[in-house]
């Protein structure tokens, strides 16, 4: 066990290594600078030039990128050139937490409610129960979360006057983005969950309790839903990181000062320190969440057992 | 049992029965005709009705995205300045946009650039992840190790970031959106072939053929495909409308197709804009792909249980 | 079961973790805490807090007046802070942190005489020596920004002074006392009264930036001076800002809203939909929404300075030709383009200093220029085929574009005009922002749909772009001896008639004889805002919202 997780994380860090320089190069691609490109146009070239060499900006790109990597391993992600003078670091932990709470909220949101969705069919299997869910399930990943957001905003927020319309001013403010975000959840959950429950219910196992005389509900409780549980564990991985790293149409439309939208808008100004920040940050949490994911698989699952890596 | 013995007292000839069980020259008899798997499955997705149903629609929604466009004497890039935001009418069966063109067209125009996107994406994903896939799984060892490192590291780049800088960097178009969400998407499926013939690999009836002699090509050709290609369809069954969803999310961030050229998500991207006092601009673009969504879905579930030997009652 | 309760814990943990993380901006303060005794002056009725709240279109880059460039940061600087002189609601420059100015016979030399009692909000005195100081800063090239030509172009050594030739002594800027400040120009430029609005003319005090530290400067609300009309209570770049009423402004009498708030609402629906909600007092519509408001007592526009054209690349087949040129540059008709596409507000371009850009004493530039061109689809049609005549045959053509609505909705219009009108298919390049100037620095275009927004209020700013030297591709490589000269004079004419004509002059050489861009529109934004707002000043260029002069009833 210990040396799995040791041999994985000297991969996660050569992975980075890999993902930093790839992504160095194709951003260096991008065209024109992290600055008022519409003013510095407005200067003579030279000018232009010496202008971006302030910056350090006019080096050869091989350069620029043993530079950023010598920062880089001293724990410098430096500083923002479209932000002047805001750290990237303090920049990302600002904005990360609007993004994690209604992440956060939706995937707690979304399990529970897809769990007992999936579960309820399962256990209904065929009944109106189980169409129900099938329907939201099938809606929930068909409805794009935007056009739910707009309508919540308007009907909820404007007409009701139930919630705030947008703003980020009290927790009622996170509520609407977290079930804007939610659905998407809560579909895939139930349908995974009534899936995996579906066949659980056909194991031997499960027969071989009812025929002991155990009552369907210590049946479904004990053995159905603990074991149809585990393969959730894999699909709530990815889909935690992708929620809890914000949305940027969900933040723009609710006024969140997340960090969904910083991404976006890194890329499109040029943002070279910002956007290398980002790219690290979403990689080292996507792939540490793997990690965790698989070691709680193991501990959940009894016959997985891992000894370290096989070769 | 006394029952039966009373009967046994009464009267009645050996003539008058006859057997109705199994007969013994029957037992060892085919009942039903020889079927192959792909044939079986079809059988057994004929019987979901949600499935076919979804099939049906989809194959109508294509051909309506071929034809629709000649229906109604407009094209999708005719601008016409008095007309513009028109609601929906017997001159212009779903309105006008701000251009004055006609929405009817350029939803179904949209539908079908949309849904060509989609399946581009899918069939390379196809051939990318499913050549990779094998080979990884085949020659196993080393090469596997090289090439599920790659695939690992692949996985770990924020795909929205590749995406984004992708598109940036080239010239925007339906290739280059394509080509930005094959350059991962392929991974999904390169894991689950290689999963499934590392899994069929070492299965007796592979071994069976092969000390019957079958040659590597016939061991691919009609054990190892026929066996993966379930969830090979059903990954792009899924694969389809995954494509249609990031692609319409890279229109609504405003990285899409180049005008006067339209997609469903492009078609969002300005019906959102509009939606407040248009709101027909949204309704009818996001219909269709709402539709399409559910669609593939429940096909892409219909296959899954008919291609599972499992569900078999 | 313990496990299971540990879960829950950790749950609840993380989840009030979070919350204590994500920063509520709960910018609704109470009437209690309004600080009171401050203001006992004021009547009775009026003692209820005046709030404002209002929105900002993108996050809030920098703050930092010497190094920002954006209209955002340029908007929330303006109103927390004060130069020399201010614009007034008819963009005139008004006397501000300046009681007056004496300026010399030969136009060259300006003497600002400070007015008594100007307090940054600390309390200290604002000084001549803080001028001074703030414009060294922006013109040094260590600290200085983007915008540093926007005073070593006018202030006299101050070039020399940015390259490093000279040092700060050889710049003309002299603070007499601490009320006196003289400043000596290059060349007469009768803007100047109104350069010193600008956010980067703004003054600066070098107590309080060393105190702060050169790196932390403008990063918090508490990490600038203030000498406006508001203070910033609170600052959060995703989020916005919070202004108060300076208690130490030297016109407070006629500042007559207590609190504003600008908050970031990225997306215009979400703006419209609060606006209905009451949540904000003023907002901007997208053009398909104007026609359901067009009506409402609320409704308004505004146009800015801001003036978007054709610019053909004079180095590219077709467009070397100047028959060619000038028949894409009649082809279209503009007015359907403002009416019924961009529908905002924005006028339609027949020259190229946009509207209400200042001319002659009481009349605009555009006004005494008059319209330079008229769309005629016959006569574009005989210039394209004269074009074609001598060049052979038309090439494919592409329009190159940035990929925001406008741009993208412009350069559709242009295709379906070209084709309608004299039958040319064009092909659309959408680049994204950068990507748009990249290309056509290289010169990697034929025709661009190209913008420019004014720095100041005169027809100098837009027209000295071409004179470039060698020609830039942005400008379309256009290059021509005598509109040089006719720029180059009018920079050195102390006469206003004479100079005017120059650059009217100047103007017509371009796009009347030269072809040498086609004018579109000039920028415009339609607006709601509610009617107890009174005197909402908006400029056309720099920065947009002025709220010192705003009146709530």
């Amino acid at each position: 066990m210990k040396k799995f997780v040791v041999v994985r994380l000297i991969n996660i860090v050569i992975t980075l290594f890999i993902i930093a320089t790839a992504t160095f190069f194709l951003m260096k691609m991008l065209p024109g600078s992290p600055f008022d490109e519409e003013k510095l146009s407005s200067l003579s070239d030279e000018a232009r030039l010496e202008f971006l060499a302030k910056y350090g900006l006019d080096q050869p790109v091989g350069v620029q990128y043993v530079k950023y990597m010598g920062n880089l391993a001293k724990g410098d992600l430096g500083i923002s050139y479209y932000f002047k003078g805001q750290e990237v670091t303090t920049l990302i932990t600002d904005r990360i937490g609007p993004s994690a709470l209604i992440g956060t909220q939706a995937v707690v949101l979304g399990l529970s409610i897809g769990l007992l969705l999936g579960i309820v069919a399962a256990f209904r299997h065929n009944s109106g129960w189980d169409y129900a869910t099938m329907i939201i399930a099938v809606l929930g990943v068909s409805i794009p979360n935007f056009v739910l957001a707009a309508l919540l905003q308007y009907y909820v927020g404007l007409k009701w006057g139930l919630l705030p319309v947008a703003f980020w001013d009290s927790y009622s403010s996170s509520i609407m983005p977290t079930l804007a975000l939610s659905l998407t959840v809560v579909a895939m959950v139930a349908r995974f969950m009534r899936n995996e429950m579906l066949e659980v219910l056909q194991q031997d196992y499960i027969i071989t309790a009812r025929s002991k005389g155990l009552g369907q509900l210590t049946v479904i409780i004990k053995h159905a839903i603990r074991n149809a549980l585990i393969p959730v564990v894999t699909i709530l991985g990815p889909i935690a990181v992708s929620l809890l790293t914000g949305s940027l149409v969900i933040e723009n439309i609710f006024g969140v000062p997340g960090i969904g939208s910083l991404f976006v808008d890194s890329i499109k100004v040029s943002d070279y320190t910002i956007i290398m920040g980002l790219t690290l940050f979403y990689s080292a949490f996507f792939i540490l969440t793997m990690l965790v994911v698989d070691l709680l698989y193991g501990i959940m699952d009894p016959r997985i057992r891992i000894n370290g890596v096989k070769e | 049992m006394s029952d039966s013995k009373k009967l046994e007292n009464d009267d009645f000839p050996d003539k008058l029965f006859q057997v109705v069980g199994r007969k013994q020259s029957e037992s060892e008899l085919i009942s039903r005709p020889s079927i192959s798997a792909l044939k079986d499955s079809w059988i057994r997705l004929r019987k979901n009705k949600a499935a076919i149903l979804s099939l049906v629609i989809l194959v109508l929604i294509m051909l309506i995205a071929i034809i629709a466009p000649f229906l109604s004497g407009y094209t999708y890039y005719d601008t016409d300045y008095d007309k513009t935001f028109q609601k929906p009418s017997a001159e212009h069966w779903l309105g006008t946009d701000k251009f004055g063109r006609d929405q009817w067209t350029r939803v179904w125009e949209g539908t079908r650039i949309s849904l060509f996107i989609a399946f581009l994406a899918a069939f390379l994903d196809l051939a990318i992840g499913v050549g990779y896939g094998s080979i990884s799984a085949l020659y196993g060892g080393k090469v596997d190790n090289i090439m599920q490192r790659f695939i690992e590291i692949l996985v770990g780049i924020p795909n929205l970031i590749v995406v984004i800088l992708l598109i940036m960097i080239m010239k925007p178009g339906i290739l280059t959106i394509t080509i930005a969400m094959v350059l991962t998407g392929w991974v999904t499926m390169a894991r689950l072939v290689r999963a499934q013939i590392f899994k069929y690999k070492n299965q007796e009836f592979i071994l069976a053929s092969k000390s019957l002699g079958a040659s590597n090509k016939r061991l691919i050709m009609s054990h190892m495909i026929p066996n993966t290609l379930g969830i090979i369809i059903i990954n792009m069954m899924f694969t389809i409308p995954a494509a249609i969803f990031t692609e319409a999310f890279l229109s609504f961030i405003g990285l899409g197709l180049q005008e006067p050229l339209a997609s469903l998500g492009v078609l969002i991207n300005d019906g959102f804009q509009a939606m407040r006092n248009h709101f027909y601009l949204l309704l009818y673009p996001a219909l269709i792909i709402i539709a399409l969504m559910v669609c593939f879905n429940s096909l892409a579930d219909g296959l899954r249980d008919a291609f599972d030997p499992r569900m078999r009652k | 079961m313990k496990k299971k309760l540990g879960l829950v814990s950790a749950i609840v943990l993380m989840l009030s973790l979070l919350l204590s993380a994500c920063g509520f901006s709960n910018s609704k303060t109470d009437e209690k805490e309004a600080p009171e005794g401050v203001e006992k002056t004021e009547s009775q009725e009026t003692k209820k807090e005046k709030v404002v709240n209002l929105s900002l279109a993108n996050d809030i880059p920098d703050l930092n007046q010497v190094l920002t460039t954006d209209g955002i940061s340029f908007t929330v600087l303006n109103n927390v802070m004060e130069g020399l002189y201010r614009l007034d609601e008819n963009n005139e420059p008004q006397p501000a942190m300046a009681e007056s100015v004496d300026i010399s016979e030969d136009k060259l030399t300006y003497t600002f005489h400070l007015r008594d009692g100007i307090k940054w909000s600390n309390g200290d005195p604002v000084t001549a020596e803080d001028f001074k100081y703030s414009w060294l800063r922006a013109m040094h090239a260590d600290t200085s920004g983007a915008y540093a030509d926007i005073l070593y172009n006018y202030i006299a050594g101050g070039e020399e002074f940015f390259e490093g030739e000279a040092d700060a002594s050889a710049v003309a800027i002299d603070a007499k006392d601490e009320k006196t400040l003289e400043v000596k120009i290059k060349s007469p430029s009768p803007f100047f009264l109104g350069l010193t609005a600008f956010a980067t003319y703004f003054p600066l005090n070098e107590k309080f930036i060393t105190e702060i530290g050169d790196d932390k400067f403008a990063l918090k609300a508490d990490a600038i001076l203030y000498n406006g009309p508001y203070v910033m209570t609170e600052y959060n770049q995703a989020q916005g800002v919070s202004l108060e009423k300076n208690p130490e402004y030297w016109d407070k009498e006629n500042v007559d809203v207590d609190k504003v708030s600008l908050k970031v609402i990225k997306e215009q629906s979400t703006a419209l939909n609060l606006y209905e909600a009451g949540e904000l007092d003023r907002v901007y519509l997208a053009s398909s929404d104007v026609d359901s408001y067009r009506d409402s007592a609320e409704f308004g526009t505004e146009t800015e300075f801001i003036s978007w054209f054709l610019q053909f690349n004079h180095n590219t087949a077709p467009f070397d030709n100047l028959n060619i040129r000038k028949a894409f540059q009649l082809a279209f008709d503009p007015q359907i383009l403002t009416k019924t596409i961009l529908n905002n507000g924005s006028e339609p371009a027949y020259g190229l200093v946009a509207a209400g850009v200042h001319g002659d004493d009481g009349k605009t530039f555009r006004e005494v220029n008059g319209d330079l061109i008229q769309p005629d689809y016959d006569k574009a049609k005989e210039f394209l085929a004269k074009g074609i005549a001598e060049i052979g045959k038309l090439p494919s053509i592409e329009i190159l574009t940035a990929d925001d609505t406008i741009a993208k909705d412009t350069a559709t219009f242009l295709q379906s005009e070209f084709k309608k009108n004299i039958g040319v298919d064009v092909q659309i390049s959408t680049k994204p922002y950068s990507g748009r100037l990249d290309a056509m620095r290289a010169s990697e275009f034929q025709m661009g749909i190209s913008k420019w927004g004014a720095d100041y209020n005169d027809a100098m700013d837009i027209l000295s772009l071409w004179i470039g030297d060698p020609p830039k591709g942005l400008r379309g490589n256009y290059s021509s001896e005598e509109y040089k000269q006719y720029i180059n004079d009018a920079g050195d004419e102390k006469d206003v008639a004479k100079r005017l004509q120059m650059l009217m002059d100047a103007e017509k050489l371009m796009i009347q004889e030269d072809g040498a861009l086609g004018p579109l529109y000039f920028e415009g934004k339609a607006f709601l805002q509610k009617s107890n707002l009174k005197n909402f000043v908006t400029h056309p260029y720099g920065a947009s919202i002025d709220l010192k002069f705003l009146t709530l009833e």
